[in-house]
């Protein structure tokens, strides 16, 4: 079902792509990359934004009300902190970003969703298509974190068996708030068996780290190749996260 | 005049009339009776049914406690509440003392409770804080029918409490004596109920507005919520759990609410019931008409194209007619939000006059920021962003390729024109709203309207002189309000409703002979200033 949902979005996404020269990667794109059924176009496609790209995934943000999705995706998107006033997501918000991958442009299709209840059926039915998962919790905000596990639940009962969820502790920049210390967030991750890092949408912390480790994976998960060592995304996040704040180096 | 009046009543739209005829659930031909004059018989004094159930006629039998007695509320029983009602708050409020120094304006007993509530803290910074609350002209509140607070403008959770228990109290005490409480007058102040089971709506205002339009405000409100939730899920929520907070649910869509009542406070098109068209010449919006004709979708309803609450153009699937009610609310939910300014989105959303009971969902994307531009299509599929966002695609290709963008966007740069154009001695301002076709059309707000106050005022007077006109007692087709600012003439026909505002030096002939000219120039502008085809898929 989901497989179909793909293929048709990359279809209506390749007839913009027909006059558009073959990029240089294209044959060892192409060839090679037919492991997952992940949307992989055999030459590259232009995406709604106009950027070219060889291969593409869906990203879901998920997570309470108010613990910075939209923050954490501007942040990554455009580099921008989103000051001011609490703006709710309203439904779904999608957004795309291309990312550049060990030579391979990987577009990330990423869906930013609203936390709150009432829109939990429209997020249920966008979970099946979705590759990875980005599950947010906010630091300063105990309930938010105590919620990870319903959240666990749910993803468990509407997403595919495969998904990647990484698990995200955001707003470390409030250090005076802080409620949920990194141990906790450690714990619960290595429970679930998920890779976990703390966030500040605010300073930029991790934020790309946390995108492209999920590229990553992703890419390697859908086009090994034969003599590549396996991408271990565990190890990746724990080799390149950086700390919040003076005593954790 | 009168023959202005024909050429006029000949410049409607196919839209709303193909509502008449086929789509006899549609709520417009009430709306038109209901506006219309002679159409309210009703003997209310103090709010008119008739504005209850011309915008949901449906919904009246679900009321619980009125059975058939819509309108049998006489002038007695109403005196009889308000001395109750004070009775009431007088009880409530137990230290006297300081309200009376700390107050000057008590003029309604209930502030005086709303007060004695705020003084348990005796807190300097919280009584400042409920001293500003109290001077908002129009607070509005949501309650369940179990008294619990759901929504309120101004927020001020502790003093809610209190407020909700005295509101219940009076709805519940008429209602078993089989009746219903319509609105409290108190000096200056009009405390108008709206009863929709499961929630109970209540304004607290000091404004010139009539009780009706008051209430029709609060039915806004209340179709809001329904926007969210659908009605379904409403009442199946209070069916299941009387005691349920509503606010759960509507948490992070406060926003939403808010804005529309703000939105009310400014734009006539809530007090008109219609909705503003962009001016732009004709041929450039058929184009982007056709432009959204033609990315067609199975689950696709709407078309819509939108720029500042202005609709540019709308497509609509064969059978399927919008309401202007769920109109404004689509408009008001795009507003109201900057989420939706980057990116696409897809969210829920129920339009409740077209069908309560379910979601419709909107694709919401922004084809142009500045000047702003917005792109709003209906489907009927949850799970079809894909298709629709490709529509989306397809029209933006479209309109690029017709070269749509050029004349779109130098009407987009000049949303309103200047009053100078009709060329009108004294002229300042007017609305027109053409009732077939539920569309409205008025020049910018120029010298000296230009201030945020002016505006307001001036929209008070269209408001004061709209409740004048369609008030259910002796309704009047023309008026002539002479004022130290302005002279307005308001002219409402079963055609059209026009409200003219001129300098204070205009003459009552100098009125006659201009309104008449303005007429003439609406009719020579129409197809600019009014969407005069109605295209489907």
């Amino acid at each position: 079902m989901s497989r179909k949902k793909s293929q048709k979005s990359k279809g209506s996404n390749s007839p913009s792509s027909c006059g558009i020269p073959p990029a240089k990667e294209n044959g060892k794109v192409g060839s090679e990359a037919h492991t997952n059924g992940m949307v992989l176009s055999g030459r590259p496609s232009l995406s709604n934004s106009g950027e070219f790209y060889d291969i593409a995934f869906k990203v879901m943000l998920v997570g309470d009300s108010g613990v910075g999705k939209t923050c954490l995706l501007v942040r990554f998107k455009d580099g921008a902190f989103l000051a001011g006033s609490f703006i709710s997501t309203v439904g779904i918000d999608f957004r795309n970003k291309v990312l550049n991958v060990d030579g391979v442009k990987v577009k990330l299709q990423i869906w930013d969703t609203a936390g709150q209840e009432r829109f939990r059926s429209v997020t249920h039915a966008y979970y099946r298509d979705a590759h990875a998962l980005l599950l947010l919790y906010d630091v300063t905000n105990k309930s938010s974190f105590d919620n990870i596990q319903a959240w666990l639940t749910e993803i468990h009962e509407y997403a595919q068996k495969d998904v990647v969820i990484m698990l995200l502790g955001n707003k470390v920049d409030s250090t005076h708030e802080r409620v949920v210390k990194i141990e906790d967030g450690e714990r619960l991750a290595k429970e679930y068996g998920v890779p976990f890092m703390e966030t500040s949408a605010k300073s930029g912390l991790n934020v790309d780290l946390a995108f492209i480790a999920i590229a990553k994976e992703l890419k390697h998960r859908s086009m090994k190749l034969p003599n590549e060592p396996k991408f271990k995304l565990h190890d990746y996040v724990k080799k390149e996260v950086k700390g919040s704040g003076c005593c954790k180096s | 005049m009168s023959q202005s009046e024909a050429t006029i009543s000949t410049g409607t739209l196919s839209l709303p009339e193909n509502q008449d005829s086929q789509r006899s659930a549609s709520p417009a031909p009430t709306l038109i009776q209901g506006t219309e004059p002679g159409a309210s018989q009703d003997e209310a004094m103090f709010v008119h049914a008739q504005s209850y159930e011309d915008l949901t006629g449906e919904e009246e039998g679900a009321v619980p406690g009125s059975p058939g007695v819509e309108g049998a509320v006489e002038s007695s029983s109403m005196e009889q509440i308000s001395e109750d009602f004070s009775k009431l708050s007088t009880k409530l409020s137990s230290s006297d003392q300081e309200t009376q120094n700390s107050e000057v304006r008590t003029d309604l007993g209930r502030r005086e409770s709303i007060r004695s509530t705020g003084q348990e803290e005796n807190e300097e910074g919280g009584l400042r804080a409920l001293e500003a609350w109290y001077n908002h002209q129009k607070h509005v509140f949501v309650l369940s029918e179990a008294g619990k607070p759901i929504y309120s403008r101004y927020h001020s959770e502790e003093a809610l409490s209190s407020i909700s228990g005295v509101m219940m109290a009076l709805v519940s005490f008429l209602e078993t004596e089989k009746n219903a409480i319509r609105s409290i007058h108190a000096d200056a102040y009009k405390v108008v109920f709206v009863r929709r089971s499961p929630l109970v709506l209540v304004s607290v205002s000091h404004t010139r507005q009539s009780e009706q339009e008051i209430a029709q405000e609060l039915l806004y409100v209340y179709y809001q919520i329904l926007s969210l939730l659908t009605g379904t899920q409403l009442h199946h929520l209070f069916q299941q759990r009387p005691s349920y907070d509503l606010r759960r649910l509507l948490s992070g869509s406060e926003r939403i609410t808010d804005s529309l009542l703000d939105l009310m406070d400014i734009d006539p098109s809530f007090l008109l019931g219609a909705v503003r068209c962009l001016p732009i010449v004709s041929g450039a919006r058929d184009a982007s008409s056709s432009c959204l004709q033609q990315a067609k979708a199975k689950s696709l309803v709407f078309s819509i194209l939108m720029s500042r609450n202005q609709l540019i153009s709308l497509v609509r699937r064969k059978e399927h007619y919008l309401h202007h009610i769920d109109l404004h609310l689509l408009f008001n939910l795009v507003t109201s939000s900057s989420s939706f300014k980057e990116g696409e989105a897809w969210t829920p959303v129920c339009l409740p006059k077209f069908n309560s009971s379910g979601f419709f969902h909107a694709h919401i994307s922004y084809l142009s920021h500045d000047p702003e531009l917005c792109l709003l299509l209906i489907s009927t599929d949850r799970e079809d962003f894909f298709t629709v966002s490709d529509c989306k695609r397809r029209i933006v290709e479209r309109m690029e390729k017709r070269g749509c963008w050029g004349s779109l966007r130098e009407a987009l740069r000049s949303p309103f024109y200047s009053v100078a154009q009709v060329d009108i001695p004294e002229l300042r301002h007017f609305l027109y709203k053409s009732k077939s076709s539920g569309l409205f059309t008025c020049p910018a707000m120029d010298v000296p309207y230009d201030t945020d106050e002016e505006r307001r005022r001036l929209l008070a007077l269209y408001q004061y002189l709209h409740s004048k006109a369609h008030c259910s007692s002796h309704h009047l087709t023309t008026i002539y309000h002479m004022g130290t600012n302005e002279n307005i003439l308001t002219w409402v026909t079963d055609a059209f409703e026009l409200y003219v505002c001129f300098s204070p030096l205009a003459t009552k002939s100098i009125a006659t002979t201009g309104v008449s000219r303005l007429l003439r120039w609406i009719r020579k502008e129409e197809d600019r200033l009014f969407i005069l085809s109605s295209p489907t898929y």
